[in-house]
């Protein structure tokens, strides 16, 4: 059988010492960077490439794939302990599992996050062996008519998720929309909203807007209050979840695994995706959906569990055709070129040792994740115990210096201060900001695969429809809207009815 | 590792606060020189300044610092560059070809690259290979311009961007023989190259490296190569010139700049240094690897260069109506 041989090859490369030492090294630069807000794999990756030109390709490899998904881990720290996601994938954690640090219950959280992301990175590495020829086909099928389809449902679903008002939401969405708009359009070249600024040229970034309306404005929010807290327990047992904890997550981490390794294949959803999938199907089926957005733990082994599948699933386009599923991918081609690898279609054959060995070291190294994690649940937790007037300002500063680091720019720092304070009137008037970084990530690819759908068929809408891909997943946004609108239709007929 | 990580973190944290001051210019290399990549990480730009920061850091006996400076299409960092201190501390590694481009498609570009910036030396050149989807019933380039001939507005062209190379270049040659076909913009080279090997769109004019393991995996056809010869890779594509496709010069061109006004003598030594580099067999190696040639012309040789494109380029961004705005 082909696939244990592979799979043996890989196993045996992965294990190696040095192989081992490399992964063990990505894996705590990525938990490191993944914990302090803003730093994220990309930058990190860039600065260690040079110092991988002295490594065997395989080791540098383990070790960049390392910090990757290493940084998914981290990054679900920080969202929990203090509601500021460094990462785009670590906003839909900071919903749920925010809360629950909030109810005193940030040791189940983290404890919950990490074995859900071991549970979807055991899952992605088998699918990835098994499935990765067939899955890369696959994403050589979406062109811009699917993800245009595809984007349509994801933004459905960010209506979904949000708790409270549909319209509120909705507002939120139409707002990511337009903050989206800005910079130069990809079809046309031409600036929109940039008043002359060159930084908004490229539109604007994601993570300065993240922090800036979750985590910094939420410090201001949390300002007013008189700086009395939830005690936070020591006690083991309030640091591990209980069995019915495990009992409710077990479904939502396999559902979430699942939506996850696909989403995660396509290239251009992005980090994104994933997650907020994940977290809007769980708030759908679960049967507590009174808890989601009050610290229901579904609300975190969901998306956390996506997040992951989906981080270690994006190698596969990358592995088996060459192409890159997103900008960290990018850089790993890049980093494959100065090994004088070539990356392409014919790598899985020409390098076996190099492919199966990356992927059975993503095993190894959520298993080194998960030992490495779980006793520090008990350091992160007592972190929480650091008096307001200490930790905010820490904050605040790693925050500044994190934006800074992605493009060396100061306009970055600014961008996320005024964020702050847009954050903060949208927590007083009681509007979500999750949706609307929804709309500000999947806004600008939904136009974007709209115009050129549109250039490609010479301006036929039909193009949507009779396309089978394209054509189901319309349907089940339709599908989705008159589930979401039956109730109010029904309500609105009996009253009609009972005049 | 970790140590050398953070060494270099500090060596980036020193080049960023060092305000430099025209009262230091003096005729040596007195503190680190920051070498600006006006790209993320990850790019041809980056990977060249990389290879080279540590030997010229050997060369002139300073620290050399890779900056990454995105957005704008190159311009902020390249902004940053042309307005840095006049004592040579600051360079520019980047797409040349794209700058050239600048003056014409930003009117009110903040710079003017040919006064505020001046040329040490060229670096790189990467053909482009035209290659299309098997879906095109054509095998040679005379094929695919007689089938473009006969459909008119059928054939979908993938670019990486408005106004960016391997966009000015189908437009030329479009003009040149006469066709018509659509130009399809993506976010970035790897999004168009993808577009291209799932049939959504047709044609492509991108690097060696990007390009030819579809070719050698049969899921792309490559017709043709551009620059002055065929690729020692792939030998039996013609060059665009035995396919008599006009732009036979172009592809990406990468060079190194200064800030204008910098001492002569110091630009005169980066000069030096940067030949005797790129030189060196190892780096030759790696620039293949890259998909390229060496093309160590010095500033003078850089500088006619430029002046040429700026007025070529910016023809046919006026003729056709390209806006980069």
């Amino acid at each position: 059988m082909d696939l244990f041989t592979n799979l043996a090859l890989g196993l045996a490369t992965a294990v190696e010492p040095i192989n081992l030492l490399y992964c063990l090294i990505g894996v705590v630069i990525g938990t490191a960077i993944g914990v302090l807000p803003g730093i994220g794999p990309i930058p990190t990756v860039a600065l260690l490439l040079p110092f991988t030109f002295g490594l065997e390709a395989t080791s540098a490899f383990i070790m960049l794939a390392g910090i990757f998904y290493g940084a998914q881990y981290g990054g679900s720290t920080t969202a929990i302990l203090v509601n500021v996601p460094g990462e785009t994938s670590a906003v839909i954690t900071c919903l749920d599992g925010h809360k629950m640090a909030q109810n005193g219950r940030a040791g189940p959280a983290l404890a919950i996050a990490a074995i859900s992301s071991f549970y979807a990175g055991t899952i992605a590495t088998v699918v990835i062996c098994l499935l990765s020829v067939p899955l890369s086909v696959l994403a050589l099928k979406f062109t811009a008519v699917e993800y245009f389809s595809l984007l349509v449902l994801g933004l459905l679903a960010a209506v979904i998720l949000a708790h409270g008002s549909v319209m509120k939401a909705l507002a939120m969405v139409l707002l990511g929309l337009l903050l989206g708009l800005i910079g130069i359009d990809v079809s046309s070249g031409a600036a929109r909203m940039t008043f002359g600024v060159a930084e908004l040229g490229d539109g604007i970034d994601f993570v300065p807007v993240a922090m800036g309306m979750f985590g910094l404005g939420e410090i201001m929010a949390n300002l007013e209050r008189p700086p009395v807290r939830q005690v936070v327990s020591q006690k083991v047992r309030d640091l591990i979840p209980s069995l019915a904890d495990l009992r409710a997550a077990f479904p939502a981490m396999t559902r979430g695994t699942l939506i996850g390794s696909i989403l995660g294949v396509l290239p251009g959803g992005g980090a994104a995706l994933p997650p907020f999938t994940a977290y809007a199907v769980e708030k759908k089926v679960s049967k507590n959906k009174a808890m989601f957005g009050h610290g229901a733990i579904e609300g975190v082994a969901a998306p956390e569990a996506a997040n992951n599948a989906g981080a270690q699933t994006s190698f596969i386009p990358l592995l088996t055709l060459g192409i890159p599923a997103n900008a960290l991918m990018a850089l790993m081609i890049g980093a494959l070129m100065m090994h004088g690898i070539q990356p392409g279609p014919q790598i899985m054959t020409e390098q076996p040792q190099l492919v199966w060995g990356v992927i059975a070291s993503m095993w190894v190294g959520n298993l080194m994740l998960l030992v490495i994690n779980l006793p520090l649940v008990g350091i992160w937790v007592s972190m929480l115990k650091i008096p307001y007037r200490l930790l905010f300002p820490a904050i605040a500063l790693l925050c500044c210096i994190g934006t800074y680091g992605i493009a060396n720019s100061v306009f970055n720092i600014w961008l996320m201060l005024g964020c702050a304070v847009i954050g903060y009137f949208f927590i007083k008037v009681g509007a979500e900001p999750a949706p609307l970084l929804l709309g500000l990530v999947l806004g600008p690819q939904l136009e974007e695969n709209f115009r050129r759908a549109m250039m490609l068929s010479d301006g036929d809408f039909t193009v949507f429809v009779q396309r089978p891909i394209s054509a189901t997943l319309l349907g089940v946004a339709a599908l989705l809207i008159l589930v979401l609108l039956s109730p109010t239709v029904f309500r609105k007929r009996k009253e009609a009815l009972a005049e | 590792m970790l140590r050398s990580f953070c060494l270099l973190a500090m060596a980036a944290l020193a080049g960023a606060t060092l305000q430099p001051s025209p009262a230091e210019a003096q005729q040596s290399f007195s503190r680190a020189v920051r070498i600006v990549v006006p790209y993320a990480p990850g790019g041809t730009s980056d990977i060249l300044a990389r290879l080279i920061a540590p030997k010229l850091q050997e060369e002139i006996g300073q620290a050399v610092v890779v900056e990454n400076k995105p957005g704008g299409s190159g311009n902020i960092g390249a902004d940053a560059v042309a307005k840095a201190a006049k004592d040579g501390h600051s360079l520019l590694l980047l797409d040349v070809g794209t700058l050239a481009l600048a003056p014409s498609l930003f009117p009110d570009l903040t710079f003017d690259p040919q006064k505020d910036l001046a040329p040490v030396g060229m670096v790189m050149f990467a053909p482009y290979v035209l290659a299309v989807n098997p879906s095109v019933p054509a095998k040679t380039t005379g094929e695919l311009v007689s089938y473009a001939k006969a459909n008119p507005g059928k054939l979908a062209v993938a670019n990486s961007g408005i106004g960016g190379m391997n966009h000015v270049t189908p437009v030329r040659i479009a003009k040149g023989l006469g066709i018509e076909w659509k130009n399809v913009p993506y976010r970035g080279g790897a999004a168009a190259s993808r577009a291209v090997v799932s049939g959504e769109s047709q044609v492509i004019f991108n690097g060696v490296t990007a390009t030819m393991p579809f070719v050698k995996n049969k899921q792309l056809v490559g017709l043709a190569v551009s620059g002055p010869a065929r690729l020692k890779a792939a030998p039996d594509l013609p060059t665009f010139a035995e396919a008599k496709l006009p732009a036979g010069d172009a592809g990406t061109w990468q060079g190194l700049m200064v800030t204008a006004g910098s001492p002569p003598e110091l630009v005169a030594r980066l000069d030096t240094a940067l030949r005797k580099i790129l030189a060196m067999p190892d780096i030759a190696t790696k620039i293949e690897d890259l998909g390229g040639t060496v093309k160590a012309d010095g500033p003078a040789a850089f500088r006619t260069w430029f002046a040429e494109n700026v007025k070529m380029l910016g023809e046919v961004v006026r003729e056709n109506g390209i806006k980069g705005e």
